[in-house]
């Protein structure tokens, strides 16, 4: 219980006294993250309503691997992102490994699958009713398609928020292509990680308390923007 | 706007549509009649080219393209879109980029007509079946198509609304000449506003008459629907 609350104690420290070791690995996790977040967001949204909405060969099979890659544990994706960055790997000429943007990589790949899966899902429960309304209507290609992107706004949201916290929260797949360098690729996880590792259980809780206020701040402002897009007109 | 359709057919594990020739005359409101599963909706949603025909074509005065900027559907099943009640009646005239003053006036009009004013600001999603089946049709009737197809829309709806809404069908079918062409099961809506009738049964037609000739026939299969017996 001590060590609870000495931790806690700590971390509003850390916080207060705006701790340097401690704002870097934050901040650097919160670049990574929200990278990532942004290159799977461009690709997983519009990908997601496209595969739901067309017929194309081996639908089945590319859906059943998506939703296969949604449960890829974060440690096999860091592994498999470093085997083909790996100097001897076919993109070794490029040295990326215990990068910034090696991890952001990795998270990328880690999180796309997912947010592309439930995107279709959502989808798929509307995209009939909607694009034969915006037909009858007479919309246009485009505009159906915006209609539908407003219809699944929420399912939108939820997925952008998935992704995030999946992100923000992994430890595997940073940690094997990032490999937790002081000052260059450590990020709050594989910080909390290494410093359970050296009995410094009050800064590992502290990060940890941070780690959930960042995720508690970001979903409430991401909620908070979604209230109001759906009542405004 | 004419419609006239040729040899239409729709097959699904049987064929539920089979029609030779119809011509629904412009300016005219029809109603089709017929038993549950005779191909009433089948039959209006190939006409709105929202299903897909097994054979034959619909001509729209004339043309076999189809004029969607100038007709719509309002479905048996309504969807309305997950927003105010608001935004879902002025979609059509935003996406025609009609300005924004004028889109209120529209709105606000054809929801004093339909008695939805007090639902503007409600989320669509939250609102009772009947006042999803207002919302619809004051979302087609406000961007004025010349070709007006309804399925059941008074299906859900109570006496005094419905009252309403022939009133608002009859006023914009001799205004401005909207085609209209419905479907009811209500005989007595059909008598009150249909010039025309169309029975359809087991996706075959029946009859297409004037109102008057449809309740003074004598084809058997025709009194027998009047009379409210099982059709054969
Ligand atoms: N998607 C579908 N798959 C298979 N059969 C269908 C499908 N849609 C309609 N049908 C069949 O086609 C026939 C005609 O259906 P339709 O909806 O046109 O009837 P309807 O006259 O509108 O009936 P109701 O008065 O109950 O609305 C029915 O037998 C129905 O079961
Ligand atoms: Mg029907």
């Amino acid at each position: 219980m001590d060590i609870i609350l000495e931790g806690i104690k700590e971390a509003f420290k850390l916080i207060f006294t705006l701790d340097s070791e401690v704002f870097e690995v934050v901040l650097l996790s919160l670049q990574v993250s929200f990278t990532a977040l942004f290159i799977a967001s461009v690709i997983a949204i519009p990908l997601g309503i496209i595969i739901a909405k067309n017929d194309f060969p081996f639908k089945n099979l590319v859906m059943r691997l998506i939703y296969t890659f949604m449960g890829m544990p974060p440690v096999l994706c860091g592994l498999f992102v470093y085997i083909l960055f790996m100097r001897r790997g076919p993109f070794g000429f490029l040295s990326l490994n215990y990068t910034k943007e090696i991890m952001i990589i990795a998270q990328t790949l880690l999180i796309t699958p997912i947010m592309i899966g439930l995107i279709i899902n959502e989808s798929i429960k509307c995209q009939n009713e909607v694009f034969s309304l915006a037909k009858t209507l007479g919309a246009d290609k485009w505009q159906s398609f915006k209609l539908l992107l407003f219809e699944v706004r929420r399912g939108i949201l939820m997925a952008i928020v998935t992704g995030f916290s999946r992100a923000i929260s992994e430890v595997g797949a940073v940690m094997v292509v990032g490999g937790n360098i002081k000052g260059k690729t450590r990020v709050m996880t594989t910080y909390i990680s290494e410093l359970k590792g050296m009995g410094d259980f009050e800064r590992a809780i502290a990060t940890g308390i941070i780690l959930l206020l960042i995720a508690f701040m970001v979903n409430s402002l991401l909620y908070h923007f979604q209230r109001i897009k759906s009542y405004g007109s | 706007m004419e419609v006239k359709t040729e040899e239409l057919l729709k097959i699904y594990d049987k064929e539920v549509l089979n029609v030779k020739e119809l011509v629904f005359k412009s300016g005219l409101i029809t109603a089709i009649v017929g038993p549950n599963g005779s191909g009433k909706s089948t039959l209006l949603n190939i006409i709105a080219a929202t299903l897909k025909k097994d054979g034959g074509r619909v001509y729209y005065d004339g043309s076999l393209t189809v004029p969607l900027q100038k007709m719509t559907i309002v479905f048996q099943k309504p969807f309305l879109i997950d927003a105010s009640v608001y935004m879902n009646i002025a979609y059509p005239l935003k996406i025609r980029k009609i300005p924004k003053e004028e889109i209120k006036d529209r709105v606000e009009k054809i929801a004093r007509d339909l008695n939805i004013e007090d639902l503007l600001n409600k989320n669509a999603h939250h609102l009772s079946g009947g006042e999803k089946a207002k919302v619809s049709l004051a979302r087609a009737l406000i961007f004025k198509p010349e070709l007006l197809l309804l399925d059941e829309p008074c299906a859900s709806l109570d006496p005094y609304i419905i009252t309403e809404i022939e009133k608002i069908l009859l006023k914009i079918n001799k205004e401005e000449k909207t085609t209209i062409i419905l479907i009811t099961h209500d005989l007595s809506e059909a008598k009150r506003i249909a010039d025309e009738i169309l029975l359809l049964n087991k996706g075959k037609v029946v009859a297409l008459k004037k109102r008057d000739d449809f309740f003074n026939s004598d084809d058997e299969t025709v009194r027998r629907f009047i009379n409210g017996e099982l059709l054969i």
